[in-house]
C-alpha cells in the first residue's frame, strides 16, 4: 500500500495570495485582520466566514496565520462542550503575548454549526462569553450562517461570504498538482473531475488522487468509472475517506450512511480497509471491535426485525471506527474492494466442486457433508498428494470426476489421471 | 486380479455388517438383538461422542431386521443436509407411503445429527413421527442428547454410546491393517488411539491416509495429522501475536476458500493450537484468548459475518501480542 500525505493538506496554500478564488472574501477578512494586528480592535471582534463546503474558509484562515506570522489555535466545536476545554480556551484568548515569538493569535472555531442546537445550548452561550472577553482575533466558520441556531452568534460576527469555486479555478489547480505530481493528463478528465466536484475544491483534490492512485495517466476513460456513480452520494472510496478522516461522531456516521452501497457491503469495505489506515495495533483492536460490535447488532436487527436498532449499527460502524484512532496519524492510503466479493467469486467453481465430493463421501460413508469436509476430505487430500497409484483406486471406487481429482491434488493430479487410466484398461 | 483393484474408503469398507460384528457397546447390541428377536422396535434416539458406531448399529439393526436387502426399508436422513424440516416431512411422507411386502410390518428412518435441529423442527418431526407411527420407526441419532427436546426424548427408547476403549480400537485397527496387507508398527496404532480421541471413523482415516505413505509408523501417523491440520492455523497465530494483520489474514483467508473451513471451524482450530504445546505463549494468555475465541464462536452461530468476527479476533490477537513485548 503507498501511504502518502493527503494531497489536500499537501497543497494547502502557504499564503493568501494561493488561496483560489475567493477575492472579495479575502477583501474583506485581510484588513480585518491587519486590524488586530496593529492594535486597533476592529467592531466585531469575531468574523463568521461561510460558504459551500471546499471553497476555501479554514485554507484563507491557515494561510493568513502563516503569512502574516500569527499563531493559529483551532478548536474543534465538539471542545466546548466540557467545561475545562471552555476555561482553557478563555485562557488563551485572554492572554495577550504569545510564548513561541508570534505577532499574535487567531482562534478558529471550525464548523460551528457542527454543534447540536439543544444538546451543545451550553456550547453556543460559551462562543459568545468567549466572543466578548477576547483580545485576538476569533474566526468561525459554516457551511450555513443562516441556520437559526447562529442567529445570536451572527449579530456579534462580521460575516464573510465565500462563493462556490467557479470550475476554471478548480482546473487550474488541479493542473498544479498534476504538473508538482508529474503526472500526464487529460484536460478532458480534469474537467470532469471539476464538473463532479461542484465547486468543492477539496473533494476535486481527493477525486484527483484516487484517479492518480489507479494510473499516471489521468485520461477520461479512467476517471469516468471512479467518479460515474455520484450523485452527491459517495462512493464506497469516498465514504472510506471520509470515515477516516472525521473528527466528529456525526461526521463518521454521515459517512458511512452516505455511501451508495448498502450498510452490509459498506461493512465489508470498512473491514478490508482498516488495517491499511490503521497501523497503530491498539487503534486497529478498537476499530475491529466496533465494527464486529456493529455486524452483531446488524444480525440482531435481521433476526428480530427490529429495524430501530440499525441506529446503533451506524454509530458503532461509523462513530466507533472513525474515534477508534488515537495514535496513528492520517494518511492517504489507496483502498481496495473488499476481497472477500471478490474471493467469494473467483472460488464459485472451487467451492462447487469441493461440496461435490463432499456430496459423494457423505452418501458413500453415511455422514454429513459438513462431516465429510470436515473428518474425511482432509485425509482423502494426503492419500491424492502422497500416492497417485492409491489414489487412483480410490477415485475409481467413489466414480470422481477429473476436477475432483484436480481439486485434491493440484500438484499431481495428472499422475492419478495416468494411474486412472491404466485400471480402466485392464478392468 | 482386475477385480480388486478398486479401492474403498476403510471406514465404510469395514464397517460391521451384523449387529453380532460390533465387538464393543455390549449393553446396546443386547437390547437391540431383542428387537431383532421380537420383530418390532419403538423408535429409538441413539446419542453418542461421533465414531462410537451409532450410525453402524441402525445399519446393522435394519440388516438383521429384513435381511442383505435392507437397503428398500431404510430412508437414511441427515438433518444438517436436508434443507428444513419441510424437505424432512415431505421425503418421511413420500417414503412412508409405498408399502413394502414382508414379514416385518414397518420401515426405519434414521435421520442423522438430528441434534443441529432447531427446537421448532423438533417439535414438526415430533408430529411427523406420530403420525407416521403405524408404518416407520425413526432411529434418530445425536451427539448431544440434551439439544433433542423433552417430547421426543420422552417418546423414544435412548441408548448411549460410550467412546470405545483403546484395546477395541487399537484391535480393530490391527485387524484391518492385517486384512489390508499393511505393514505397521504397534506404537503406530496406539499413536493413532491417542489421537482419534475414541473416533473409530477418525482413526480408521488416519490408518489408511498413513497406509498410502508405506509402512505405518509413529513417524506417517503424525505427518498425516500435521498434513490433516493445515499449518496455516499455526502460522496465522504467530503472524497475528507479531503484529503482522495482513498476513494473518491472507492465512485465514486461504484456510477458509482452500480447505473449505467454515468460521466455526477456524475459531474450534484456533482453541485447539492456542492450548497445543507447539505454540510459545504466556499460559494466561491462552486462558484471555480462549474467552475472545467463546465470544466468536457464539456470535458467529448467531448469524454474524466470519470476516469481519475473524479479523477482529486478529486484531486482538495482534493488541495482544504488542501488549506482551513492551
Amino acid at each position: 500500500m503507498s501511504t502518502r500525505l493527503p494531497w489536500i493538506i499537501k497543497y494547502r496554500p502557504k499564503k493568501v495570495a494561493e488561496v483560489v478564488d475567493q477575492d472579495n472574501a479575502k477583501k474583506q477578512f485581510i484588513p480585518w485582520i491587519k486590524a488586530w494586528i496593529e492594535g486597533k480592535k476592529p467592531e466585531k471582534k469575531a468574523a463568521l466566514l461561510y460558504g459551500p463546503a471546499g471553497c476555501g474558509k479554514t485554507s484563507l484562515v491557515e494561510a493568513t496565520a502563516k503569512e502574516f506570522g500569527l499563531e493559529l489555535i483551532e478548536m474543534n466545536a465538539s471542545d466546548f462542550r466540557t467545561r475545562e476545554a471552555i476555561e482553557r480556551i478563555a485562557k488563551v484568548a485572554a492572554t495577550k503575548y504569545s510564548l513561541f515569538g508570534f505577532r499574535g493569535k487567531i482562534i478558529l472555531l471550525d464548523e460551528i454549526d457542527g454543534l447540536n442546537a439543544i444538546a451543545d445550548r451550553g456550547a453556543l452561550n460559551a462562543v459568545l462569553d468567549l466572543i466578548e472577553a477576547t483580545t485576538h482575533p476569533i474566526v468561525l466558520t459554516a457551511n450555513d450562517p443562516w441556520d437559526p441556531k447562529l442567529r445570536s452568534l451572527r449579530d456579534k460576527c462580521l460575516l464573510i461570504a465565500f462563493r462556490r469555486l467557479p470550475k476554471r479555478a478548480v482546473i487550474s489547480m488541479l493542473k498544479r498538482i498534476c504538473e508538482s505530481e508529474k503526472l500526464i493528463c487529460e484536460y478532458d478528465a480534469l474537467s470532469l473531475i471539476a464538473d463532479y466536484a461542484e465547486g468543492d475544491l477539496r473533494s476535486a483534490i481527493n477525486d484527483l488522487q484516487n484517479v492518480a492512485s489507479i494510473s499516471k495517466h489521468i485520461t477520461l476513460d479512467v476517471a469516468k468509472p471512479i467518479l460515474a456513480r455520484r450523485d452527491r452520494q459517495y462512493t464506497p472510496f469516498e465514504a472510506l475517506r471520509s470515515l477516516f478522516f472525521s473528527k466528529y461522531a456525526w461526521q463518521a456516521k454521515r459517512a458511512v450512511t452516505s455511501a451508495d452501497i448498502d450498510y452490509e457491503t459498506m461493512m465489508l469495505w470498512i473491514a478490508e480497509n482498516l488495517p491499511y489506515q490503521y497501523t497503530d495495533p491498539e487503534d486497529l483492536w478498537r476499530a475491529y471491535e466496533a465494527l464486529a460490535r456493529a455486524d452483531v447488532y446488524l444480525g440482531r436487527v435481521k433476526r428480530t426485525q427490529n429495524w430501530d436498532l440499525l441506529a446503533y449499527v451506524f454509530d458503532l460502524m461509523g462513530a466507533g471506527v472513525a474515534l477508534a484512532r488515537k495514535k496513528t496519524k492520517f494518511k492517504w492510503v489507496k483502498y481496495s474492494f473488499p476481497q472477500k466479493i471478490l474471493l467469494l467469486a473467483k472460488t464459485r467453481e472451487r467451492r462447487e466442486i469441493r461440496d461435490a465430493i463432499a456430496k459423494v463421501l457423505a452418501g458413500a460413508l453415511h455422514i454429513s457433508s459438513i462431516v465429510a469436509k470436515r473428518e474425511v476430505l482432509p485425509f482423502l487430500r494426503i492419500i491424492f498428494n502422497e500416492n497417485p497409484e492409491y489414489a487412483a483406486r480410490i477415485a475409481l471406487g467413489l466414480n470422481l470426476t477429473e476436477s475432483m481429482i484436480k481439486f485434491l491434488t493440484p500438484k499431481r493430479y495428472r499422475e492419478v489421471l495416468r494411474e486412472l487410466a491404466k485400471l480402466k484398461k485392464t478392468a | 486380479m482386475a477385480s480388486v483393484e478398486v479401492e474403498l474408503l476403510w471406514a465404510e469398507k469395514y464397517r460391521p455388517k451384523t449387529l453380532d460384528e460390533i465387538v464393543n457397546q455390549e449393553e446396546i447390541v443386547r437390547r437391540l438383538k431383542q428387537f431383532v428377536k421380537s420383530r418390532n422396535m419403538p423408535h429409538c434416539l441413539f446419542a453418542g461422542p461421533p465414531g462410537t458406531g451409532k450410525t453402524t448399529a441402525a445399519l446393522a439393526l435394519a440388516h438383521d431386521l429384513y435381511g442383505s436387502g435392507y437397503v428398500r426399508y431404510v430412508l437414511e436422513l441427515n438433518a444438517s443436509d436436508a434443507r428444513g424440516i419441510d424437505v424432512i416431512r415431505t421425503t418421511v411422507k413420500e417414503f412412508a407411503r409405498s408399502v413394502v411386502p414382508g414379514p416385518i410390518p414397518f420401515k426405519i428412518i434414521i435421520l442423522d445429527e438430528a441434534d443441529n435441529m432447531t427446537a421448532d423442527a423438533q417439535q414438526a418431526l415430533r408430529r411427523t413421527m406420530e403420525l407416521f407411527t403405524s408404518t416407520c420407526r425413526f432411529i434418530l441419532i445425536a451427539n448431544y442428547p440434551s439439544k433433542i427436546i423433552e417430547p421426543i426424548q420422552s417418546r423414544t427408547a435412548f441408548f448411549r454410546f460410550t467412546p470405545l476403549k483403546k484395546e477395541d480400537v487399537v484391535a480393530r485397527l490391527k485387524w484391518i491393517a492385517d486384512q489390508e496387507n499393511v505393514e505397521y508398527d504397534m506404537e503406530a496404532l496406539e499413536t493413532i488411539f491417542e489421537l482419534s480421541e475414541g473416533d473409530m471413523r477418525r482413526a480408521i482415516n488416519i490408518l489408511q491416509a498413513a497406509s498410502a505413505l508405506g509402512r505405518v509408523t509413529v513417524e506417517a501417523v503424525y505427518k498425516v495429522i500435521g498434513a490433516a491440520h493445515p499449518t496455516e492455523v499455526r502460522e496465522m497465530v504467530k503472524a497475528a501475536l507479531a503484529g503482522r494483520f495482513t498476513e494473518a489474514r491472507e492465512k485465514l483467508r486461504a484456510l477458509m476458500i482452500n480447505y473449505g473451513l467454515s468460521g466455526v471451524d477456524v475459531v474450534k482450530a484456533l482453541h485447539r493450537e492456542i492450548f497445543s504445546a507447539e505454540l510459545k505463549i504466556p499460559e494466561e494468555l491462552k486462558v484471555i484468548i480462549a474467552d475472545y475465541l467463546g465470544e466468536v464462536q457464539y456470535r458467529l452461530a448467531e448469524g454474524a459475518d466470519d470476516e469481519i468476527q475473524l479479523s477482529a479476533l486478529i486484531a486482538r490477537l495482534a493488541m495482544l501480542g504488542k501488549r506482551l513485548r513492551v
